[in-house]
């Protein structure tokens, strides 16, 4: 089953142990908490879960939902 | 165009030609990089670098290049890594891939070059691969025909009889293995290049090692893992006969550009000062988590510990995560703070913590060095429980990574942290989660870190490689701060708590974590404690009364020209203690002793023991409102004293005054009394932290069991004499009196106040033949610096107790008195004296312990929640067994309080929670590291500052008051009260003195208008601002040179602002250690020997003058700036200007060798006595040396020289000299280079001005860490700068770099004249020195003589005679 935005935004937010409303779509996810080690465990989660195939360079890079969404397959 | 860099690239094999030089790059195979066309190979031309591309270097790699610059030859920051590849691999294709790789990666292709702008990174396009393969071919491996042509078959040769299959695979991995730490082990040359290295090992028919070495200045961890996949990716296409996936990794240049944005950009500011912020929240000085206890330089190597926790552990951790909403390497950090907090016995810690430093960022492509180290800092309150400690890692990491960039560098510069004692952080966790699930052409890998780079005190690494093996741990440590089993110790503990941590619930408070493990607990509570003894049952006095009837005509005790036998002193005590009798004296009561020492004291005392009753002393000396308190609480049914008055008599005790005391009408025989061991012996008092002294009652059980263990233990004899110096009223003094009159040996008592006098002691050691006695450890430091130790060779048993022995006073007493031995024991009064003991040993590193415990004594190190710490680890010292007191008379809340029940020993037990901190040692002793409380111990005198804080505060007109024990100098403890209120402080010392003993009286009562209180609104002690002691107030002149002197010499070792000649010592805050330096002191000024007697009877410098004026002329200051080395001769002076650490005496052996005509004057540095200020330029210092150099020589013609930094400062001072119209005639420079040479290298650490003062004395630093190792060299060269003060170093330390950063601001001018230059010719690790370089600045000729030596040999021996040679020569030319 393919990703949708919002549940980026409700796995991120579980990880960070937020409230999804308080994650933005546009903004830097670094400055909420995210690092490596959780970028590399929803990619494992997304990668299991939903078919995958980013690299975590490519989340890393630009780690904003937005600017996922492309790469997870959110059509 | 490219540059081959081909000088490492082959292997030239190793002796045993084992290896073949696996070069596999033909010339046509270097990998076209697609910009600059194929590679030119031109042989030889290694450093050409026309084509190269430079680079300036990031921070990070700045941050590299510095410590490597510190220490060109260490290979510290080599770091490598090992694949162990298991299936085929084509050799070939491999080396195929890397070349790829390496054309891919420009970090590996880089060389750093110095340059007058600073370091720059020249960019090849091509390098040529330094791989070495190392195959022994298919006879070792069968059924193998694919021989490339790299097999080196002269493997077989080397190990020709193994058949075994398994056997050669092992000897191949053992090989492997030598030759990868052999390859670490050397240092790299960051100008040359390469730096990295591969190499491949076959170690098995399809097991293959590849060995990567890369300089940590281009590579980090995460860099290693994009290389490695990288590898993996590019041959598995090659394998498979594919084109590889296209490059993906970005340029060094993006590196070095978004670092250069960074460093200019506002969020740089931003993060300054959220650092800078975060530094003041930790009081301006976060103090580093050190579980070595100390800090160290680092080192060139480390050590390592490996562990693969037990499978599962991650997933449990990963539990743990879950439940805490983190990550399991936020738990791991979370388990590394409790860790750390219980080793260090801290609640708050500071960890480092290893950082990428890529995310949000195109670095993420980029393999290079760019992580970076900083510091989280946690609070460990015991209360809370680990899930509440995981979150607080959460939310203090989240707030860090927000500010990621700013270097660790900055930090601690910007916080002038530099110097091996002044780091950041303690242990470093290094989580690397970094993906290495990867497969060469369906061989699958497993990496293994070989080198993690430099280890300033602890990593922690932790690996998850995603290869399904579960965690890896490396524990790495500094080798300078841990030996293999306290690496082993600290990773098998930490194993251990991530257990318990894992199994824990969420709800378990910190405290209830221990990281003993259970065979360690065993061990410090059990095996260290094994003390059971079976003793009679005897009491304090029994044996004294044997003894007596055994050897009635030996001599008891010796006092001035009176002597006692055993019998006679057995009878006067006899009839006494009957008189004692009639007036209630008996098992249970009290009786009160107050009289001098004397032949009457020890015959009352023992008359009070045999009476049955307790005795209790009072010092004669005591205020007689402390005396009238006593009196009262312990209602002693008498009291003795040697004369009427002698005690108040408001308490209304009944006395027995000696003075005309008839008691030759009682009995001569011993006194029958129903008395047993439970019954008290004695009744000591000790300060008390509400302001009274409490009474601390020891039963005839514990005292007697102290004895015994000594006698068995020493072995006291009849031929014994042990010195009886300690005042009654200090427990110390009970095995004094008693001891040897059980044993038959000979008391030999000293006057009273005889105790602080060492000449006296001395004198009286030495006379009476006194073999046995006891020093408190500052007293005995004062005994063997000043008194004529070395006269007591009649002393064959020394006991140091009362407070810390230094480790010093151990190897000066191993000198001075090589004939006796020196014992450390310890123990409160409320254990009957002593609990533990340790023979020193002279010369033995590290701190003297206390020791390990006594007969039927057992020892605590415990934690807050009163779990055993395990060996090395600091706790509060817990005592139980025999010797504990029954309590404090009349305060049953204070001994429940002090006396808990022992959790550990025989049900019903006790044990005494002692205030002291302490460690056990591997071996069973325990060392005291300070006390957890606010009690002291001066001079080993036991003070609570709540007393005198107390005293203080019932004065009139103080309002608030504290008091402090004060190390403002090291070794140099004052005593300082605080007060605020409208009270004159001078006056406020003086009321005290009636009201407190002189030891617990304040050096300096300093008011304040307010107390410095931190944000939780509790004092801030450390902010009480030192006193400083002023005389002089009104104060006349000086009359004549010899009171300025002094005056100036008071001032001086006082620290005082202002001395006047009629000042008292002691009044300005003098100290009996501070007179020992003051002697010292007078004696280098005025050659005269000075006692610390003439210091107590003429305590002003004007009395002090009278008594020196017959002797000889002043000698002139040694640390002054002009130091006159030959004052006499006709002909024009030289001046020789100090060196880097600012003393001029190394040109003493000089001035002898230039002839008795010739003048030399040494000029050094400011600072080096006084609180002057430090110059700001080196222009400013020169000029200030000129108007000192005018002084001595108002024109020229001058002569000047100058080593290292003085040959900076004679430059620049002939340049001032000539501007002004003089003539200089030489100038001389011993291998002294110009400012600009200087300017972009790394300005020296702390550790630099140690170097500094062993160069001045013509050495080089080896393994010195501390000032006292230097001292410690020094004093073994029989260096005069041994005898430099902890003052004089401590100013060296800052005048050293302060020469260093003026060195590099310096501009020269232009001096008109030749220079004659001595170069000091061994290769130096600075090879870009060049004396060539002060051309610019030198109008004639550079006359240069080579030595053959290194910079601080220059001045020594056979140079120093070259040296004065051509100096002669050169200056009877300029006579002539």
């Amino acid at each position: 089953m393919a990703l949708t935005r919002e549940q980026i935004r409700s796995d991120v937010a579980d990880s960070l142990g937020e409230n999804p409303s308080d994650i933005p779509f546009d903004e830097n996810l670094l400055d909420h908490g995210l690092d490596s080690v959780r970028i590399m465990a929803l990619l494992e989660r997304w990668r299991r879960d939903h078919g995958v195939e980013a690299a975590f360079a490519d989340l890393a890079e630009q780690p904003a939902i937005d600017a996922w969404a492309p790469l997870l397959g959110v059509s | 165009m490219s540059v081959l860099l081909t000088e490492n690239t082959g292997d030239a094999g190793d002796a045993g030609g084992t290896e073949s030089s696996g070069d596999l790059g033909a010339a046509g195979n270097t990998v076209d990089t697609g910009n600059t066309g194929r590679a030119d190979r031109r042989p030889g031309s290694g450093s050409g670098s026309d084509t190269d591309t430079v680079l300036p270097l990031t921070a990070a790699q700045s941050g590299m290049w510095f410590a490597q610059a510190l220490d060109p030859l260490s290979p510290a920051q080599n770091t490598a890594e090992c694949l162990r590849i298991e299936g085929p691999l084509d050799p070939d294709l491999f080396a195929t891939a890397l070349r790829r790789v390496t054309a891919e990666t420009d970090a590996l292709r880089v060389r750093v070059v110095d340059t007058p702008g600073g370091p720059r990174q020249h960019l090849a396009a091509t390098v040529e691969l330094p791989l070495t393969v190392h195959d022994p071919g298919d006879a070792d491996y069968t059924d193998h025909t694919d021989v490339t042509d790299v097999t080196d078959d002269t493997d077989d040769t080397d190990d020709p009889d193994h058949t075994d299959n398994t056997d050669g695979a092992d000897g191949a991995e053992a090989r492997a293995d030598a030759w990868m730490r052999a390859d670490l082990a050397e240092p790299c040359d960051l100008a040359k290049g390469p730096l990295f290295r591969h190499a491949l090992f076959r170690v098995g028919q399809d097991r293959w090692l590849w060995y990567q070495r890369i300089h940590h200045l281009v590579m980090d961890g995460y860099g290693y893992s994009l290389l490695v996949r990288r590898t993996a990716e590019i041959y598995t296409a090659l394998v498979r006969g594919e084109e590889p996936p296209p490059r993906t990794f970005g340029s060094l240049a993006d590196l070095v550009a978004q670092d250069d944005a960074y460093r200019s950009s506002a969020a740089f500011e931003a993060d300054r000062a959220h650092w800078a912020h975060w530094a003041a929240e930790c009081g301006d000085r976060p103090e580093a988590s050190r579980l070595a206890g100390r800090g160290a330089l680092p080192a060139r190597t480390f050590r390592r510990r490996t562990a693969y926790p037990e499978p599962g552990t991650k997933e449990r951790l990963r539990a743990v995560a879950d439940r805490t909403r983190s990550t399991w390497p936020d738990v791991l950090i979370a388990a590394q703070a409790l860790y750390t907090a219980r080793a260090t016995d801290r609640s708050e810690v500071v960890l480092g913590l290893p950082l990428m430093g890529r995310m949000g960022s195109a670095a993420l492509r980029v393999p290079g060095m760019v992580m970076n180290v900083l510091p989280l800092r946690l609070d460990l309150s015991p209360a809370a429980t680990f899930d509440e400690l995981v979150r607080q890692v959460v939310l203090r990491v989240r707030e860090l990574r927000r500010h990621q960039r700013y270097r660790y560098e900055d930090i601690r510069r910007d916080l002038g942290l530099l110097g091996e004692s002044r780091g950041l952080v303690g242990p470093l966790v290094n989580v690397m989660p970094f993906d290495y699930g990867v497969d060469f052409a369906g061989a699958p890998a497993r990496a293994r870190n070989l080198s993690a780079g430099p280890v300033e005190d602890l990593t922690v690494n932790v690996y998850d490689r995603a290869d399904g093996r579960g965690l890896h741990v490396d524990h790495d440590g500094n080798p300078a701060l841990y030996d293999d089993a306290e690496l082993a110790a600290h990773q098998e503990r930490f194993l251990h708590l991530l257990h318990r941590i894992a199994g824990s619930g969420a709800d378990a408070p910190l405290s209830s974590y221990t990281i003993a493990t259970p065979a360690e607990h065993e061990l410090v509570v059990d095996e260290f404690n094994r003390t059971g003894r079976a003793l009679p049952p005897t009491t304090l006095v029994g044996p004294i009364e044997s003894r007596a009837a055994l050897t009635p005509e030996a001599t008891a005790l010796v006092y001035g020209d009176t002597s006692l036998t055993y019998a006679g002193l057995n009878e006067r005590a006899n009839r006494l203690a009957r008189h004692l009798r009639t007036l209630g004296a008996g098992p249970g009561a009290v009786v009160a002793v107050s009289v001098p020492r004397s032949v009457e004291l020890v015959v009352s005392l023992l008359a009070v023991v045999k009476a049955g009753a307790a005795y209790l002393p009072l010092d004669p000396d005591y205020p007689a409102g402390r005396l009238t308190y006593m009196l009262q609480d312990a209602a002693p049914v008498c009291a003795v004293v040697d004369r009427a008055g002698r005690l108040p008599a408001d308490a209304g005790t009944p006395l027995v005054v000696l003075d005309g005391l008839d008691v030759s009408g009682y009995p001569r025989i011993d006194p029958a009394r129903p008395l047993t061991r439970d019954h008290p012996a004695y009744l000591i008092y000790t300060s008390g932290s509400t302001g009274r002294p409490k009474g601390v009652v020891v039963p005839h059980a514990a005292i007697d069991n102290r004895l015994r263990w000594m006698q068995d233990t020493y072995r006291l004899t009849a031929g014994d004499r042990v010195l009886q110096k300690t005042p009654s009223s200090f427990d110390v003094s009970v095995w004094e009196f008693f001891w040897p009159l059980r044993v038959g040996a000979t008391l030999v008592v000293a006057e009273p106040g005889g105790h602080k006098d060492p000449g006296y002691l001395a004198r009286l050691i030495h006379e009476q033949a006194v073999t046995v006695c006891h020093f408190v450890p500052s007293m005995l430091q004062v005994f063997l610096s000043e008194a004529d130790a070395g006269s007591c060779g009649s002393l064959r048993l020394v006991f140091a107790s009362g407070e810390a022995l230094p480790r010093e006073t151990v190897n000066a007493f191993g000198s001075a008195l090589p004939g006796a031995r020196l014992h450390n024991l310890y123990g409160p009064t409320e254990a009957a004296v002593d609990v533990t003991y340790h023979a020193c040993v002279p010369g033995a590193p590290g701190p003297v312990p206390i020791g390990g415990p006594v007969w039927n004594t057992r020892l605590y190190v415990l934690d807050a929640a009163l779990q055993p710490c395990p060996p090395g680890v600091a706790g509060e010292l817990y005592l139980a067994g025999r010797q504990l007191a029954d309590g404090y008379l009349n305060r049953p809340e204070l001994t429940a309080c002090r006396f808990v029940a022992d959790p550990f020993g025989p049900p019903g037990g006790r044990m005494y929670r002692t205030g002291d901190l302490a460690r056990w040692t591997g071996r069973g002793e325990v060392e005291y590291l300070g006390r957890t409380d606010h009690q002291v111990k001066l001079r080993g005198q036991r003070i609570e500052l709540g007393e005198i804080e107390t005293a203080l505060a019932a004065l009139d007109g103080v309002d608030g008051a504290c008091a402090v024990v004060r190390e403002d100098r090291p070794g140099e403890q004052r005593l300082v009260g605080y007060v605020t209120g409208r009270a004159d402080p001078a006056a406020l010392r003086a009321a005290l003195a009636p009201v407190l003993p002189e030891h617990m009286v304040p050096s300096a009562v300093v008011a304040l208008d307010a107390f410095p209180l931190g944000p939780s609104g509790k004092l801030e002690r450390r902010e009480l601002p030192a006193p400083v002691f002023t005389g002089g107030g009104g104060a006349r002149r000086p009359s004549g040179p010899r009171e300025e002197a002094l005056t100036r010499l008071f001032a001086q070792v006082l620290e005082a602002e202002r001395v006047g000649p009629d000042d008292a010592f002691f009044d300005l805050g003098g100290t009996s250690l501070l007179a020992v330096r003051l002697v010292a002191r007078v004696r280098e000024e005025f050659g005269t020997e000075l006692t610390i007697g003439s210091l107590f009877e003429a305590p002003t410098p004007a009395a002090l003058a009278a008594r020196l004026d017959s002797t000889g002329p002043a000698a002139s200051d040694a640390l002054g700036v002009v130091l006159p080395l030959r004052a006499g001769g006709e002909r024009p002076a030289l001046f020789a200007i100090h060196p880097a650490g600012g003393i001029a005496w190394c040109y003493a052996g000089l001035a002898a060798r230039l002839g008795r005509d010739q003048p030399v004057y040494g000029v050094q540095a400011r600072g080096l006595t006084g609180d002057e200020a430090l110059p700001r330029t080196l222009h400013e210092e020169a000029a200030d040396y000129v108007r000192q150099i005018r002084a001595v020589r108002p024109h020229g013609p001058y002569r000047l020289l100058g080593w290292s930094v003085g040959g900076v400062l004679a430059h620049t001072v002939a340049v001032l000299l000539q501007e002004a119209g003089e003539k200089v005639e030489l100038l001389a420079l011993l291998d002294a280079f110009p400012a600009e040479q200087w300017r972009e290298r790394p300005a020296p650490e702390e550790g630099d001005a140690l170097t500094a003062v062993l160069r001045m004395a013509g050495f080089d630093r080896t393994d010195e860490n501390t000032p006292d190792d230097v001292v410690a060299t020094l004093r073994r060269a029989g260096s005069p700068l041994a005898g430099l003060g902890d003052r004089t170093l401590a100013r060296i330390v800052d005048i050293v770099p302060n020469h260093a950063r003026m060195m590099r601001e310096h501009r020269h001018r232009r001096y008109e004249g030749d220079l004659l230059f001595f170069t000091a010719a061994a290769p130096r690790a600075e090879d870009w020195l060049d004396r060539e370089s002060w051309r610019p600045h030198v109008s004639g000729r550079i006359v240069n003589l080579d030595l053959d030596c290194t910079h601080p040999q220059l001045l020594r021996g056979p140079h120093l005679d070259d040296i004065a040679a051509v100096l002669t020569a050169r200056t009877r030319e300029l006579d002539a």
